[in-house]
């Protein structure tokens, strides 16, 4: 990414993580992708008093991705929207992050069919999962703050680079699908 | 279809009013079926149309009235055959035959307790079905209903639960009519009749699954299947039984990759709804072995090791590449796979030194299989309309039960006469009150000439035979001289596809016979190539003595135990001498000593196909749809594609379309030589003449893992006749042992009919496995002394 | 408002050569700049909401109480004694629209009796990622063993974790409940558990060592 990464590991580089991490997860601009029933309560999120997400430092619902770090995927992603979501996302500023909000944007639901995508971590990289049909404003507003978290404690430089490597050790020895029970397999 | 005496004789019909609807039917045919046919259903459970009329539930009632006289109550339309002027009415027309079903279902649900969702049966329970559509809204009932402590195990295997049971009487006319096991019967009378089994006696029948099956509630419940699954839960897909030659038609049902049970399908013309026990509940096997997922290549160390599929291939290429190599295929294999390893044997290996029977053989046998089984056309049908059958070497429930009962039908509905030749008598000869032609071990072949068959006779012949010298040369002789038909039942399921498949070293596929140049040239053509070798093949008794003397320096090996072989510690030390190719599902004693072991699909994960006996296809699709396992001639096709010799047989199906253009050989059969009639040899004192055979239910590898179901195995014990017994001084129960040279097996003694001179043990069964413990096979000399 | 013969009219001349300044049009009044007055009244709105009260709930520091019957997480409940009610029967997967629920029943014996009668959930999973918290699963139980909660926050970083284990959706264990395994209440059977003849755990099987919560 920038000058951070460059850094190396030590004192010096955990204390601008903190800093970018901290400056990072207080900027957070969402670009709206409201699919459908989930995308009224993240109406309800953006621009209502009562849930204000103003307080977040999330003033802004960008209408225009290149302005936008957090995709908001707000209801079902049927096969013919997921080329234009994954467009949206590529033209996204890095580091962006997605948010798959409610059970058809996570899983595809109750819509278990060929048109509906089944999960949108089929064509993006989702960070948080938010269960509901559709998710109270309560709901999105704690995996807002649980991607806070996450976006704090993301690490950077070398740090960054062990932790992909353990990352992706760990998905190798990770248990195939053929041997998992019930749900999971 | 040849005309038969039944369908010769015309068939008076009767037509009757059925809710205003006329149907003609086959004189007596019941009520209850007429309206079947008419598409109207009436509610019933005790009704089945395999089974004697009973009128045990009366959920059936219906109003019945006869040239223009009404019965003054509704009658059970499951008792009542059609008369002509007959008018019937369902609960669909007449409100008082609803009316009087609606009281019966109110009834039978008195006692029955409120627990489906506890039940194995919910979701597929005739009860529920019928309560909804033909019962009332709501219970009346105010008060405790009848407990009984549940559930009860009436064997391993089955579970009964008495307050479900609505007395319908299906099992125990099961038991008693079809299977002739009477170990279960209605108790007790009025409102605590009950199924129970007698004092100390379980339910030890090999067929008590069908009980679980047609039972109309929960009542009986299979122990393996207990709260595993829901109906909705289950992909049913229809199957073929791997066990054994019967050839029974079969439905698998899977839940997320995983068999949870098998039941048996409804084939009129094999298997009439009924399988056996071992069909039923042994599929564990499948995730119950310790199932190979790579290949496994040996390394320079010496020690099998991980490798990739090209790896093992390659490795397998240079192996046989330029050897002389043979093929061992098993009795296992599909019909499919096995066209495949005699195409491979033919053309990659470029030898007819192939062999599928895993077990003991003769070349006699060879030549009665080539001469006389391959393309026969004997069939169950045959047992139907045959007046005599004889059993040789052939002990029907033991080792092919849907034979056994198919004798039984005919013999409780038309008095079939059945004579079996044999050493020791079984429950199988006395419940079809079999004329037992009692003869020492060996001398099988002179009793076989004095039957008295004629032409509509069937002669069922066992694998055994070929322990015999000159058995199945009687057996031809008679046929021969009485017309009599032969119908040879292998004990394995692959076997007839495998002989028809040309896995034999004198046919090629269709029966060609591997002498006739005409024959090789016909099999050359169709697979392309200029020749094929000539020579006829070694037997498989003979391959492993060439392997043991260097004659020949490697082999492929299709689905064997080598335990299955007599002497089997000498055909491990061949393997060993020699570069030997496994393809197994599971490491075996074969794959312990192979080079290349690769693996390969079990058949709940394959298509494919095996013969029943009769050669009558009995086709299947895999049931676990995902698994990443191959049927083995993919990888014999991709093997051979590795040795520069390609056999393309890519997928089961082109190697089952292959084989079916085939078809069989028109021409001249391999001649058969008939072999003299073997003697017993005499023994004295406390020797005495081995005869075994294996149990249906025993140490098989393919029933590993179901302990329920080795608890109705029948028990191991050594079988001598009561004068054997007074001269060593032992009565039944107590210990004998049973020795030769080569080891001792000691179980405990039952004195029995048997011939003098012989002792009888089971062949693979629990503390007596007579090949690996005694290297001994039919009419060896064994001493059995007190132990 | 245009009759028939007009629209026929404009249609012929942009076909041919259109003329756009003779389309016709209605002439809409626009309303001109508002006056002061007017402003002020607007700019009051905003000005008296500085002195309302704030409807902005704090959430992550204030959490309003969610609807008495808001649908939240699920909870596999318990009798008095601790035993739990399910018995693995599935209904509550059969009802899912969703086919969010996975359950495979097991057998009780005497060593292991986790819930009363004979049949018991072994595997107990509902994946959150699919469930849409209608609730026809908490209608479909026979024995009052799932219910609802009010706990909506769910959100995780993995799938995994938000397929939750019978022991994510067990109630935790109350006073007077003992952990099964454990027997029945003695002389109890399965239908006095339902009938709630049974208050609490067997003082006998307190004492055997696993104590009362």
């Amino acid at each position: 990414m920038g000058l951070e990464d460059k850094l190396p590991s030590g004192v010096l580089l955990s204390t601008v993580e903190g800093l970018a991490g901290y400056m990072r997860k207080s900027s957070v601009w969402p670009a709206t992708f409201g699919l459908a029933c989930c995308a009224i309560e993240m109406m309800a999120l953006g621009s209502a008093p009562k849930h204000d997400i103003s307080r977040f430092g999330m003033e802004r619902f960008s209408a225009s991705p290149r302005q936008a770090d957090l995709m908001i995927v707000a209801g079902r992603v049927s096969q013919k929207m997921a080329p234009v979501l994954r467009q949206i996302y590529d033209q996204m500023t890095a580091p962006k992050w997605v948010i798959s909000m409610g059970a058809c944007a996570s899983s595809g639901g109750m819509f278990n069919n060929y048109a509906i995508v089944q999960g949108v971590d089929h064509i993006v990289p989702v960070d948080i999962y938010l269960p509901g049909c559709p998710p109270r404003p309560e709901q999105l507003m704690d995996a807002i703050i649980k991607l806070h978290t996450l976006i704090g404690d993301t690490k950077l430089g070398p740090n960054r680079e062990a932790i992909i490597k353990e990352v992706e050790l760990a998905a190798l020895n990770a248990k195939p699908t053929i041997q998992m029970k019930g749900l999971l397999a | 279809m040849t005309t038969t005496q039944d369908s010769a004789v015309a068939v008076e019909m009767i037509t009757v009013v059925i809710d205003g609807f006329e149907v003609s039917v086959p004189k007596g045919t019941l009520i209850i079926r007429a309206a079947e046919k008419l598409g109207i259903q009436i509610p019933r459970f005790c009704d089945h149309p395999l089974l004697d009329p009973v009128g045990a539930c009366r959920q059936c009632l219906v109003d019945v009235e006869i040239n223009g006289r009404a019965f003054p109550k509704p009658q059970a339309s499951c008792t009542i055959p059609v008369e002509p002027n007959m008018i019937v009415k369902t609960q669909l027309t007449s409100p008082v035959a609803d009316k009087a079903q609606k009281g019966v279902m109110e009834l039978l649900l008195g006692n029955h307790p409120l627990d489906c969702p506890v039940c194995d049966k919910g979701g597929e329970c005739p009860l529920q079905n019928q309560a909804m559509s033909n019962g009332r809204a709501d219970a009346r009932l105010d008060g405790y209903k009848r407990t009984f402590e549940k559930p009860i195990n009436i064997s391993s295997s089955v579970l009964l639960d008495r307050e479900r049971c609505v007395l319908c009487a299906r099992c125990t006319r099961f038991s008693a009519q079809i299977a002739s096991d009477p170990f279960i019967t209605l108790n007790e009378r009025g409102a605590l009749q009950q199924v129970g089994i007698y004092e100390n006696d379980p339910f030890k029948s090999y067929f008590s699954g069908n009980t679980v099956q047609i039972c109309p509630v929960g009542a009986l419940t299979g122990a393996s299947y207990r709260f595993r699954a829901r109906p909705f839960d289950l992909v049913s897909t229809p199957s073929a039984c791997e066990h054994c030659a019967s050839g029974c038609d079969m439905r698998t049902d899977v839940r997320r990759g995983k068999t949870l049970r098998r039941l048996a399908g409804d084939d009129p013309s094999v298997n009439e709804e009924w399988n056996c026990d071992k069909g039923r509940w042994a599929f564990k096997y499948v995730t119950a072995l310790d199932r190979l997922t790579h290949p496994l290549v040996r390394n320079s160390s010496g020690e099998l090791v991980q490798a990739s599929w090209p790896e093992a291939l390659a490795a397998a290429a240079a192996g046989l590449k330029g050897k002389r190599a043979a093929v061992l295929t098993g009795g296992r294999v599909t019909t499919e796979d096995a066209y495949g390893y005699s195409k491979f044997a033919r053309i990659a290996l470029a030898t007819n030194d192939i062999d599928y029977r895993a077990r003991v053989t003769s070349d006699e046998e060879r030549d009665f299989l080539a001469a006389y089984v391959a393309g026969s056309s004997t069939t169950y049908r045959d047992i139907d309309t045959a007046d005599h059958v004889a059993l040789i070497a052939f002990e029907p429930e033991e080792e092919s039960p849907i034979v056994f009962l198919r004798l039984n039908k005919n013999f409780k509905k038309r008095g079939l006469k059945v004579s079996a030749v044999a050493t020791k008598g079984s429950i199988a000869m006395d419940k079809l009150k079999a004329d037992f032609i009692k003869v020492a071990p060996g001398a099988e072949a002179s009793a076989v000439a004095g039957l008295a068959l004629t032409a509509k006779s069937v002669i069922l012949v066992g694998e055994r035979a070929s322990e015999s010298a000159g058995l199945f040369s009687a057996v031809a002789a008679l046929a021969a001289k009485t017309g009599a038909k032969i119908a040879y039942i292998p004990r394995r399921a692959g076997e007839r596809g495998a002989l028809e498949a040309g896995a034999l070293g004198t046919v090629l596929p269709g029966g060609r016979p591997v002498v006739d140049a005409a024959a090789r040239v016909d099999i050359a053509a169709a697979w392309g190539v200029d020749s094929l070798p000539a020579t006829p093949g070694r037997t498989s008794s003979q391959i492993i003595d060439a392997l043991a003397s260097g004659d020949l320096d490697a082999v492929v090996v299709g689905g064997v135990d080598a335990h299955d072989l007599p002497h089997s510690h000498a055909v491990l030390d061949a393997l060993k001498k020699s570069f030997v190719v496994s393809l197994e599902i599971a490491p075996s004693s074969v794959t312990a000593v192979a080079d290349v072991v690769l693996p390969v699909a079990a058949i709940t994960e394959k298509s494919g196909s095996f013969l029943n006996w009769e050669g009558r296809a009995r086709a299947f699709d895999s049931a676990v749809a995902d698994s990443h396992n191959r049927s083995d001639v993919r990888i014999l096709s991709m093997l051979a594609d590795a040795l520069g010799n390609p056999i393309s047989l890519g997928t089961v199906t082109s190697s089952a379309r292959e084989f079916n253009q085939l078809g069989s050989w028109d021409g001249a059969r391999v001649q058969f030589a008939p072999v003299a009639a073997g003697t017993a040899k005499s023994v004295s004192g406390n020797d005495a003449l081995l005869s075994s055979w294996r149990r249906l239910l025993d140490m098989g590898t393919l029933q590993k893992g179901e302990d329920n179901l080795a608890g109705t195995r029948r028990p191991t014990v050594a079988v001598i006749s009561t004068k054997r017994a007074e001269s060593i001084g032992v009565t039944t129960g107590q210990q004998v042992r049973v020795s030769n040279a080569h080891g001792s097996i000691t179980i405990p003694v039952l004195v029995e009919d048997i011939h003098e001179d012989a002792v009888w043990i089971p062949r693979n069964s629990f503390a007596s496995q007579a090949l690996v413990a005694l290297d001994a096979v039919h009419g060896d000399v064994v001493t059995v002394v007190k132990a | 408002m245009t009759d028939f013969n007009e629209s026929a009219n404009i249609e012929k001349k942009i076909s041919g050569q259109a003329d756009i300044n003779s389309v016709p049009f209605t002439e809409v009044e626009q309303p001109g700049p508002a006056s002061l007055a007017q402003q002020a009244k607007g700019f009051w709105v905003t000005f008296s909401t500085m002195f309302k009260k704030n409807q902005t709930v704090q959430y992550p520091d204030v959490k309003a109480p969610t609807a008495p019957r808001f649908h939240g997480r699920h909870q596999l409940n318990r009798h008095p004694d601790g035993l739990e009610k399910c018995i693995g029967c599935e209904l509550c997967a059969w009802a899912c629209p969703a086919d969010a629920i996975f359950v495979e029943g097991g057998n009780n014996t005497p060593e292991n009796q986790l819930s009363p009668g004979e049949r018991h959930g072994a595997v107990y999973q509902i994946n959150y990622l699919r469930c849409i918290f209608c609730g026809l699963c908490v209608e479909a139980c026979p024995t009052r063993a799932l219910t609802m909660t009010n706990e909506y926050e769910l959100a995780d970083d993995k799938r995994e974790k938000l397929i939750f284990e019978k022991e994510d959706l067990l109630a935790p264990l109350r006073q007077g409940m003992l952990a099964p395994p454990h027997p029945m209440y003695p002389g109890m059977t399965d239908t006095n558990y339902y009938n709630g003849d049974v208050k609490e755990a067997h003082p006998s099987q307190s004492e055997s060592g696993q104590g009362v919560n």
